[in-house]
């Protein structure tokens, strides 16, 4: 046939005639599915469910501690998107990023569905009844000292039935670790004000001086902060409010600034001690304190010209109140606490304490306030591993074999453990080293209370609700595994709850009076604490202790460049990734980077000064080597970084927890040295020391920016301006 | 031009395209010429005819369930339709509700096999008889709207633009092509605005295509086409 003449041109015919078939039939109902589809009704249903007709429940967003009130639009029995509740003082109606992507984490293929005991490298599927025994018989004989319970932050109820179950054999050992909480301001604000997490009105502020608080994207209560920030954007009384930040590297919040200031890493309480000095209002005991930082010398520590200096204090003097804000990149050096105690020293000094600095209302019920806790905890357990003293650990929503530091060894620590039961949704780098793995419902299906740590208005207890039915079958809330154990442990004082929902609905209604339920009757009550979603309280607030004491306050000078490993190394916390729990959530490792644009990989930034003198180009897959191990990813050259550090940033680099996790990027966790905050004992995060050096390969960086990046290509869409070119005060 | 009719190329072109069929099986049944869809077998042979057909004169008690239908009400158990987008099928729950108290039918094999869901708590696993491609958005509230609520036709002629002569169906087949051009053909038909002892209807909501309604020559009544943008249906 070939042969008899079948040329390009009938070939083109052919083509042409066959593709017409082929697109009619693709015309066909290929989509529809008569008689094929199955439609599945409801067997019993409520009278509000209507088919494409949404409803909406309310209850709290799980995915970090802020607690922020969601909304949850169901359709069909399924839950679809989550949304702000409007009535919280916290979020108003709006979510980040992150908390967007819970659905994700319900939803997730690689949660765990049934109870895993280890045999051999595997994990084989038991029941419940099993694993239930199993703990039991594991528990028996064993002494409360030889029991540890590592929790991250829990509040409410949950806390409440933890800490009765651990009382039930006389256990002390309940270690909070959270591996990126701001623990060391926590006590340099207990010693500056009284309290650990006050209330910071950036609303009320015509000037915000943040030295590394990255409110807008990561820390402590972001979405509340976002939007006090557009208030104070606005501006009272119609000035619009001048925002400086502080840090060595750029995040979200230094990028909106209105001053972008650089400091030499771990010099932030030098500059803020440098500002008080330039100010010239302090007197007796601070006046003396900040004699010796007259702005020579600050100038030269921190590397801050000194004529932003004057400016920065110039700034504050004309407009009051400010309020001035110390970060994790302020609080992440061995002399952290005395760094925190300088800065906030500043807001004594300003008269912000009780103006922009005021104290957060406190829930009545102690016993339900967050649990908080960070590496000196994680610490104490380690010790404790290594020294072989406990039998059984169980491990509820942390996950230190990821994000401890590589120095501290904690998965050689963990194997000395007795016996290990991770409580958890996904088999994460810890649930892969224990002994048993109980599967948990995620937070959209199960029931629960929340304090949140940071108060916004009043004070408030959330209230999680399931918003669908169970996906699968074999997972348990935790407050439910709690009650079961405990009743092995405490049959009599519990059998009358029947579930954690009944325990929670009992303890709840007990105390009607106290949470504003006034004279309305049970049901009603409970039913509208269900759909209001938060039990807003009167609540009293602690008084601020004004304790503006320079007693113990010294800084050590900048420390001198490490001739082996030059370079600081600031690990980088994202507003999407956090510290890695839910990088298995694909959305979050699609959406990019808000500063790089960088998606679905770890990436080291570094001065484009510093990358000419080592050579580096963008894409450069780069070794970054510190004292405990090196790591290697691709660079990016970036602007907003001190010239002597560079940044890597954490969340990524798993080598467990799911697909969309498991071999993305790099954990820059895993090379932090050992060094720890004099006074907190908590992980100092900014204090490891690298070198970078090239390993010769190059890779096309995948970000969305484009291949100019963020150069202006002459367009002029911004102006440029050095900013001791600047006169702030004038211009504002 | 007769190289182009030569058999060999034809004969590949025919075989391509037979081939892509092949590929894309299962095919669903080809339409045949009255529109009549698939005959589909359902988990329970529900006789639509009886539920809704109409009774019959010689016999008032309706005790022979081969000659007449109770003329329920098809939103009575279709009751998403009015409310929402998709129809939905009843709850099983809504069977039951009547059944549970139907003493003389109880034995059936049929209700018999109901109550065996019921008693299990599990759905009825029907199939699908009338479906759309998922680039179509059709709504059945916005119908029922316009022609029941504001025009007030009867239920059954209603539904039946589309679904057919249902009440005389046993299990539902579809009897209209559901195509675009057979919607279309409907929305470019004049549709009264009001009708007597309807709802009244505003101006605006049918100036789709920039058509203005007016006064019909003949008969004087305002009529006006049905919405005939892209994305009425394809949002």
């Amino acid at each position: 046939m070939m042969n008899s003449g079948f040329d390009r041109r009938d070939f083109l015919k052919v083509l042409g005639w066959s593709g017409v078939a082929i697109a009619l039939n693709g015309c066909g109902n290929t989509s529809v599915e008569d008689g094929k589809e199955t439609v599945v009704s409801y067997v019993e249903t409520n009278d509000y469910m209507i088919p494409s007709i949404s409803t909406y429940f309310n209850s709290t967003c799980a995915q970090c501690d802020a607690g922020c009130n969601i909304t949850g639009r169901i359709r069909e029995g399924r839950v679809l998107k989550l949304e702000g509740n409007p009535d919280s003082a916290i979020n108003r109606g709006k979510t980040c990023g992150l908390g967007q992507a819970g659905v994700q984490h319900h939803y997730n293929p690689d949660r765990v569905r049934e109870p895993l005991l280890r045999k051999g490298g595997q994990g084989e599927a038991i029941t419940w009844e099993k694993a239930y025994a199993l703990i039991a018989e594991k528990l028996n004989g064993v002494s409360g000292e030889e029991i540890a319970f590592l929790t991250g932050g829990v509040s409410g109820h949950l806390k409440v039935l933890l800490g009765n179950y651990l009382d039930s054999f006389g256990c002390k050992n309940h270690f909070v670790y959270e591996a990126i909480a701001p623990a060391v301001l926590r006590a340099a604000n207990k010693k500056s004000y009284g309290v650990e997490m006050p209330r910071f009105n950036i609303n009320k502020a015509k000037v915000v001086l943040s030295f590394g608080a990255d409110f807008l994207g990561a820390w402590v209560s972001p979405v509340h902060f976002s939007q006090q920030y557009a208030q104070f954007r606005k501006g009272v009384d119609g000035q619009r409010g001048v925002l400086i930040q502080v840090e060595s590297k750029m995040t979200l919040t230094g990028a909106n600034a209105d001053r972008w200031v650089v400091v030499r890493p771990g010099t932030e309480g030098i500059l803020a001690l440098g500002i008080i000095n330039a100010l010239g209002t302090a007197s007796g005991d601070i006046a003396a304190k900040v004699r010796g930082y007259d702005r020579a010398l600050v100038s030269k520590e921190t590397g801050v010209p000194p004529g932003q200096i004057d400016k920065i204090a110039a700034l504050l003097k004309l407009r009051s109140p400010s309020l001035v804000l110390a970060g994790s990149a302020a609080e992440g050096y061995a002399h952290g606490s005395q760094n925190a105690a300088a800065i906030n020293l500043l807001n004594h000094v300003l008269g912000n304490v009780g103006k922009t600095v005021e104290a957060a209302a406190v829930v009545p019920f102690p016993q339900m306030a967050p649990a908080t806790g960070n590496t000196a905890a994680l610490k104490t357990l380690n010790d404790g591993l290594n020294a072989g003293k406990y039998k059984v650990l169980f491990s509820y929503a942390a996950n230190p074999v990821f994000t401890a530091p590589g120095a501290m060894k904690f998965k050689d620590s963990l194997a000395k453990a007795g016996f290990k039961v991770a409580f958890a949704h996904y088999l994460d780098e810890t649930a892969m080293q224990a002994d048993l793995v109980l599967p948990l419902d995620s937070a959209l299906e199960d029931w629960g209370t929340q304090v949140p740590e940071y108060m916004a208005e009043g004070a408030q207890i959330n209230i999680q609700q399931p918003l669908m039915e169970k996906l699968h079958a074999n997972t348990r809330g935790m407050g439910d595994i709690l009650l079961a154990l405990i009743k092995l442990r405490r049959a009599e004082e519990y059998k009358k709850f029947d579930d954690y929902y009944a325990y929670l609905r009992t303890a709840v209604l007990q105390n009607k009076g106290a949470l504003g339920g006034g004279v309305a009757d049970d049901d009603t009550f409970w039913n509208e604490t269900l759909s209001k979603g938060i039990i807003k309280l009167a609540g009293s607030s602690h008084a601020l202790s004004g304790n503006a004491a320079t007693a113990g306050l010294s800084l050590p000078a900048p420390a001198a460049i490490n001739a082996q490993y030059p370079l600081h190394l600031i690990p980088s916390v994202s507003a999407s990734l956090r510290d890695g729990r839910h990088t298995n959530q694909p959305w979050l490792q699609e959406s990019p980077d808000p500063l790089t644009t960088i998606v679905w990989d770890s990436w080291v930034e570094i001065h484009p000064k510093k990358a000419a003198e080592l050579r580096i180009a963008e894409g450069d897959i780069v070794e970054v080597t510190g004292k405990n191990g090196s790591i290697k990813a691709q660079a990016y050259l970036f602007p907003g970084i001190h010239p002597d550090a560079i940044s890597v940033p954490l969340g990524r680099g798993h080598e467990a927890l799911g697909r969309y996790a498991r071999g993305y990027g790099v954990n820059p966790f895993q090379i932090l040295d050992a060094v720890f905050d004099k006074e907190t004992g908590e992980l100092a995060l900014h204090e490891t020391r690298v070198k970078v050096s090239k390993t010769g390969q190059r890779v096309i960086v995948v970000k969305d920016e484009g291949f100019v990046g963020g150069k202006q290509m002459g367009k002029k869409i911004a102006v440029r301006v050095s900013s001791d070119k600047v006169e702030l005060s004038e211009e504002v | 031009m007769h190289r182009f009719l030569r058999l060999s190329t034809l004969l590949i072109g025919l075989f391509a395209a037979v081939g892509s069929y092949a590929v894309d099986a299962p095919q669903p049944a080809p339409m045949t010429e009255d529109d009549l869809g698939p005959a589909i077998e359902q988990p329970i042979e529900f006789p639509h005819n009886r539920h809704a057909g109409l009774r019959n004169p010689n016999d008032p008690t309706n005790s022979d369930p081969l000659k007449g239908g109770m003329e329920i009400d098809c939103m009575y158990c279709h009751t998403y339709a009015r409310r929402s987008a998709v129809a939905g099928i009843p709850p099983l729950q809504k069977c039951i509700g009547c059944h549970q108290s139907i003493a003389s039918v109880r034995e059936t094999p049929r209700i018999k096999k109901l109550f065996e869901y019921w008693d299990a708590k599990k759905a009825i696993p029907w199939k699908k008889v009338h479906d759309l491609p998922d680039f179509v958005r059709f709504s059945h509230e916005r119908h029922i709207e316009r022609f029941i609520s504001q025009l007030n036709r009867p239920v059954q002629e209603v539904c039946g633009y589309c679904h057919g002569n249902v009440k005389e169906m046993t299990v539902a087949r579809r009897s209209k092509s559901l195509a675009m051009g057979w919607c279309a053909s409907c929305h470019q038909k004049d549709h009264p605005v009001t009708a007597e002892g309807g709802k009244p209807i505003g101006n605006q909501a049918y100036w789709y295509n920039f058509q203005k309604p007016a006064a019909d020559t003949s008969g004087g009544a305002v009529k006006a086409q049905g919405p005939n943008d892209c994305w009425q249906c394809h949002k």
